[in-house]
């Protein structure tokens, strides 16, 4: 399958786009959680799977447990949304929602899910409004995995390319830390390809 | 008139999940059939009443939350359905499985009318699938427990016991912390090297034969062998290899366990050999000669030598040189006999100057051929005295037994004598 190829001017415009999405995000938590935050600067990189196992690796850290929360969202541009949070940063995540000092399991599953939704209907939501698209969300699941080996490189078959927007939240005052991740392939990707041209050409219309 | 047709609420009736549709205060607008059948709770009842007044126990700050989150990003927000169900709980009636009394629910939040601050809240039942799940973690919490006690048990194995694998060429190719540790070997040092390599010359080659045969027959073979340390001590081991066959029933290695006998052989060596010339003593050859020999020989028909030896004029050497030269010429004797006879021979002291072998698989020719080989052997012994023996063969016919044989060996021993000494005379 021949490589879809993104030119300076495409990867400008899904910055800008996901700088967006991101100051969108940040406002949606501080508003509907009360936790009052920053999210860095998103990354973009194009890679095939193995590079995606490696970079996840580089970034998340492998001495912790990590609650991971995967949601797909599917329509013109469909893929995978990741949110991943250290154990700690899940429990202080429940607290600050169930405002108990000891959540249980369940309290820390739902918040980890809650703040999941936020992030991928605020961030994809809004990449997705810029483009002109709908999009649907599915339910999202959660679980608990030590160290960081995210991708299972025997199940994640048929990637050929994968296009790994990145970005990382920080609440100090609630001690909550978390990494995103979104992750979609190969003929999604010549979407968000068509679709940036679209946008580009309105851009320049 | 015509009647207008509901269709969304007929369209809501028709679902086979529950669908509510609520607002920020947590009114029910609308409650569907489904809800209305397993709820046990009415359309005319729920819709216009508070959520809060049927279930007054789930946690509504929760629900206010999400709800808010769906009305503010206009799209849907869930509950976790991996855990236990944390909304509104509704009886389930699986009769042939127990696990859930209430349904597991999968709980979807989607904005309805967002100007109204309604939402539509989705539930579905998926407790079969839950149940399954639980059903799968209990038994991979059985699998890892059975992990680790098969962790605990193959350490157990590695520390105590002496084994080695191969391959099917032979080749070792993992060795227990035990064995290593028991022969002086460092880790992995013998990995790649032939299984021979271990054991020590005194391993004949016919049974090192054997026990290649049996395996590759696919049959487990056991028996003793010594094995040499790296300090090349040699060490009597019993031992048990086995062929691993794969589930398509293909060879794919040997494994040999080993158990250390050397007390017992030292002890088994003192009580079947000769002091004096460390050849088998009468008891063992008798052993030999009745269980092992005279079986196989009945079984296959095939012949063998009985043959006595006797020390020409031994007495004479005795009053001349003393009893302790005497001696030196025994165990000379015995050592060039030893030398001489074929592998698989076997060879013992009878009795004071007396030998006695057992030769198998031979014929009347090869047995006095073994015979004159002995004789001449003994005879170009440089010694500080020239010594000879005289021999006595019989061979093994139909019906024999232990007696009828060495009568007969005596005999012809007798004749040897009778005829000038130094010769082999058969009967």
């Amino acid at each position: 399958m021949k490589l879809i190829e993104f030119s300076g001017d495409h990867l400008d415009v899904l910055r800008e786009l996901m700088n967006i999405a991101v100051g969108n995000a940040t406002a949606s938590i501080a508003d509907l959680l009360k936790a009052f935050g920053t999210m860095h600067i998103p990354k973009i990189t194009i890679s095939d799977i193995t590079g995606l196992k490696q970079y996840i690796q580089d970034t998340i850290p492998s001495e912790n447990s990590h609650y991971v929360t995967k949601q797909l969202f599917g329509g013109p541009l469909g893929g995978e949304f990741i949110f991943v949070i250290t154990d700690e940063s899940a429990i202080n995540l429940g607290n600050h929602l169930y405002d108990i000092d000891a959540p249980n399991d369940a309290d820390i599953y739902d918040a980890v899910i809650e703040l999941t939704n936020i992030l991928s209907a605020t961030m994809i939501s809004r990449l997705t409004e810029e483009l002109n698209v709908k999009v649907q969300f599915f339910v999202p699941s959660t679980q608990i995995i030590k160290g960081n080996d995210l991708i299972d490189l025997d199940e994640a078959q048929g990637y050929v390319q994968v296009i790994i927007i990145s970005t990382q939240m920080e609440f100090q005052n609630q001690n909550i830390n978390g990494h995103i991740f979104i992750l979609t392939k190969d003929a999604m990707i010549q979407s968000l390809k068509d679709l940036i041209d679209q946008k580009l050409e309105e851009l320049y219309a | 008139m015509t009647k207008l047709v509901d269709y969304p609420n007929i369209l809501l009736d028709a679902l086979e999940h529950g669908v509510m549709i609520v607002d920020e205060e947590f009114n029910v607008v609308y409650w569907n059939q489904w809800l209305e059948i397993n709820t046990a709770h009415s359309y005319a009842s729920m819709v216009g009443k508070s959520l809060l007044t049927f279930y007054p126990d789930i946690d509504y700050r929760t629900l206010q939350r999400k709800i808010r989150t769906t009305l503010r990003l206009n799209s849907p927000t869930f509950y976790d359905a991996s855990l236990n169900n944390r909304f509104i709980p509704i009886p389930r009636n699986k009769i042939t499985s127990s696990v859930l009394n209430t349904m597991q629910l999968q709980v979807t939040i989607s904005p309805y009318v967002v100007e109204q601050r309604m939402v539509m809240i989705a539930v579905y039942d998926i407790s079969d699938l839950h149940e399954l799940k639980l059903k799968l973690q209990q038994q991979m919490k059985k699998i890892a427990q059975l992990n680790v006690e098969l962790q605990h048990d193959k350490q157990i194995i590695d520390d105590n016991l002496l084994i080695v694998k191969t391959d099917g060429d032979f080749h070792i190719i993992e060795v227990s912390k035990a064995f290593n540790a028991f022969f002086g070997f460092k880790e992995n040092e013998l990995i790649g090297w032939p299984l021979q390599i271990i054991y020590s010359d005194k391993t004949p080659l016919s049974e090192y034969t054997h026990m290649k045969k049996t395996l590759q027959d696919l049959e487990r073979w056991s028996g003793e062998i010594e094995i040499l340390s790296k300090q090349s001590k040699a060490l009597w081991m019993d031992a048990v290899v086995t062929p691993w066959i794969d589930h398509l029933g293909i060879l794919s290695s040997y494994t040999a366990i080993y158990h250390d006998i050397t007390d017992k052989k030292r002890l088994e060596l003192l009580a079947t050999t000769d002091p004096l010339t460390k050849l088998y003593n009468r008891y063992r050859f008798d052993e030999i000669f009745d269980i092992t020999l005279m079986r196989e020989h009945w079984k296959t028909g095939d012949s063998f030598a009985l043959v006595i030896a006797d020390i020409d004029h031994f007495k004479q050497i005795n009053d001349a040189y003393g009893h302790q030269r005497g001696d030196e010429v025994l165990v000379c004797i015995a050592e060039v006999l030893r030398h001489t006879l074929r592998e698989g021979d076997t060879l013992a002291r009878w009795g004071g100057e007396e030998f006695i072998f057992l030769l198998p698989h031979v014929d009347a020719r090869r047995a006095i051929l073994v015979a004159e080989k002995l004789r001449v052997a003994v005879e170009q012994l440089n010694l500080f005295v020239n010594v000879q023996l005289s021999f006595g063969v019989s061979l093994f016919v139909a019906g024999d037994t232990q007696e009828t044989l060495l009568n007969r060996a005596d005999t012809a021993l007798y004749k040897a004598k009778e005829n000038g000494r130094n010769k082999v005379e058969l009967l």
